[in-house]
């Protein structure tokens, strides 16, 4: 995969997630590290081909795998060139994935709330 | 930044930040409007105070709960429920509101016994209702009236009531936001807690933010029960005060609008480790992956497919009946909050029609954010508008329809833009699949209604046909329709009843064959 390629896919990507999810708009930045972090890593091991059937015990982790598999069942139905690609190439999508929406939700963006110390 | 500067409000230079236009290639690094700020003086809002919004949007919807404002008669009258918070136990908080009735007299010496006498009258005259919110104001805050004193006093007098105070006078922040704020942390510090709620199932959920605008609370309720979900608590609507006490227990808080109850869900994680998990109810596609969602976390996500496919198959062809009619229309999509995002991209997705202006009265940037990413390039995009910038708006981008609130809505009229209610609807609800057509049509009525095209023509000067008796909505919707998908078949229009809510009521035990009498399995491995 060149870089131009994936550069294009993680824009498709980081598209949908900005179009159709909401967890990434926590309300803090601890909160939207966070939930970027734990749902994009999970989305990534589920596209890797971790099964879907490894269901997290702990609750809040279930949280974010709910998330994730909703996402990567996403990907997979609107991006059928991710069948193509191997599991290397998915996690370095996906941490470019990971560095455009850290910078779009918390390093670049200009919600001053961001930073508020309580909710 | 792609700021957005209004003719009329180059008076106002500070209202520049407070608009913008995404461009091509931009992102929201580079386009986000300021929000949740003081209003500037002689900008003449739409917003309401902080105590509307604690008491008005959060607290009163909660159904079994005498709701008693302590300040002069008119702030209760005008937050008299009239955007249609429905509850299944006859509306009493609907019926009813009540005040201290404070006056001149009461501002100088003081109003605490005063307040002490409306509280004890309130129950005799009510005597099944044992649980009470009383709401400050800026007149009871600004004499120093101790309330909580009060409440404490009769509890202890009357132990079998309860009394919740929340101090969110007008002035404490900058919108109603503010007073959503201050009601979720209080109730949060004060109720959470204080009730063991009685668990009855293995899926026990706490839903969140959701104030069941025409029964939406109710569409929702009974899809969670179709999978055997214990709904705990419903913050705040049709939602009862002591459930509402019990919400620790709860095992996942579904959240629907972020904007007014984000906090409690947040205090909630960080205390009792209750994930939080934002949904969205409108719209087939968001509903369908939020029900997933919700099965998913407990392991029943084939009950969420039941649901999905059953109700699809349904209402499906009537929503795609509207799509082809609404297929480019343009909208201005200028709610108070959350609706901002919740509709952006769904209303386009799945109504076909184009999103060209978002607003928010209330909004902060985080819920900007959202509708910015969720509306596409080109949308004006504006924080707390004044009423001439959104006429300036209207006048520029020339909405089919716009969906807001009744104060805009009446003079959109005036200018010829049919309106929908976007606080309190038309003809709701509107979450859920048949909700959803139900808002389609709502939509559809609004852009083709013969006297609204009337009101198009201006006799002065326009043409009048006189060919012509009489025109109908289907008439003017169909005439630009190919024969194809005028009379496509499987489409069809809606269908469903007049009043969706005695359907629901009605239901039994036996329409919940997954509800459980009691749990299997222990609360904290679920």
């Amino acid at each position: 995969m060149d870089e131009n390629t994936k550069s294009d896919y993680a824009k498709q990507m980081l598209t949908y997630i900005m179009k159709h999810c909401l967890w990434q708009f926590h309300s803090r930045t601890w909160d939207r590290e966070r939930q970027n972090r734990e749902i994009l890593t999970k989305t990534t091991e589920l596209l890797c081909g971790l099964e879907e059937t490894a269901v997290p015990e702990d609750r809040l982790d279930r949280c974010y795998w709910v998330d994730a598999v909703l996402l990567a069942r996403n990907y997979r139905r609107l991006f059928p060139w991710l069948g193509e690609l191997d599991n290397l190439e998915i996690t370095e999508l996906m941490q470019l994935v990971r560095e455009r929406l850290d910078f779009q939700t918390i390093t670049g963006s200009l919600n001053v709330e961001l930073t508020d110390h309580q909710y | 930044m792609p700021y957005h500067e209004f003719e009329v409000s180059k008076c106002i230079p500070e209202r520049k930040k407070h608009a913008v236009v995404k461009g091509p290639g931009e992102t929201l690094t580079e386009a986000l409007p300021a929000g949740y700020l003081n209003t500037i003086p002689g900008s003449v809002s739409e917003r309401g105070c902080a105590y509307c919004g604690a008491k008005h949007v959060i607290g009163q919807p909660m159904k079994d709960v005498i709701h008693l404002s302590h300040g002069p008669v008119g702030c209760t009258y005008d937050t008299w429920q009239t955007k249609r918070y429905l509850s299944d136990n006859d509306n009493f908080q609907l019926k009813y509101t009540f005040a201290s009735d404070m006056k001149e007299k009461h501002v100088v010496f003081g109003a605490e016994k005063m307040l002490k006498q409306n509280i004890l009258e309130a129950f005799k005259a009510f005597p099944d209702i044992k649980r009470m919110s009383i709401y400050q104001t800026c007149a009871s805050a600004l004499i120093g009236d101790d309330i909580n004193a009060v409440a404490q006093e009769v509890m202890e007098e009357m132990p079998e009531v309860d009394i919740f105070v929340c101090n969110s006078p007008g002035f404490r922040g900058p919108s109603q936001s503010g007073g959503h704020h201050t009601i979720c942390i209080a109730w949060m510090k004060d109720k959470v807690g204080t009730v063991e709620p009685e668990i009855t199932s293995d899926y026990v959920i706490n839903y969140v933010g959701e104030y069941n605008i025409q029964g939406d609370q109710e569409v929702m309720q009974d899809f969670f029960k179709r999978m055997g979900i214990q709904i705990l608590s419903t913050f705040t609507g049709n939602g009862s005060y002591d459930d509402l006490r019990g919400m620790h227990r709860a095992h996942l808080n579904v959240l629907e609008c972020a904007r007014s109850s984000e906090y409690l869900c947040n205090e909630l994680r960080v205390k009792y480790g209750i994930p939080r998990l934002d949904i969205d109810g409108f719209g087939f596609g968001p509903l369908s992956d939020s029900l997933r969602k919700v099965g998913l976390f407990f392991g029943i996500e084939e009950r969420a497919e039941e649901i999905i496919a059953e109700e699809t198959a349904r209402w499906k062809p009537e929503l795609d009946w509207y799509r082809e009619r609404l297929m480019g229309k343009k909208v201005c999509l200028w709610p108070g909050g959350s609706k901002l995002w919740h509709w952006a991209k769904v209303i386009q997705e799945e109504m076909g029609v184009k999103v060209v202006s978002v607003y928010t009265k209330f909004g902060h940037q985080g819920d900007m954010e959202k509708g910015i990413a969720r509306a596409d390039e080109d949308t004006l995009a504006i924080d707390d508008p004044n009423e001439l910038e959104t006429l300036e708006a209207m006048y520029k981008l020339k909405p089919d329809v716009i969906f807001t609130g009744k104060r805009p809505g009446e003079y959109a009229k005036k200018i010829r833009v049919p309106y929908l209610n976007a606080h309190g609807y038309h003809n709701g609800p509107y979450k859920g699949y048949e909700g959803w057509v139900r808002f389609a049509r709502d939509i559809y009525n609004a852009i083709y209604s013969p006297v609204h095209q009337l009101a198009l023509v201006d006799i002065s000067k326009d043409e009048i046909a006189t060919d012509k008796s009489f025109t109908t909505r289907r008439m003017l919707s169909d005439a630009r329709l190919p024969e194809g998908v005028r009379n496509a078949p499987g489409l069809r229009q809606y269908t469903g009843k007049f009043d969706v809510m005695p359907g629901l009521r009605n239901k039994t035990k036996a329409d919940y064959p997954y509800m459980q009498d009691k749990p299997t399995k222990l609360a904290d491995a679920a």
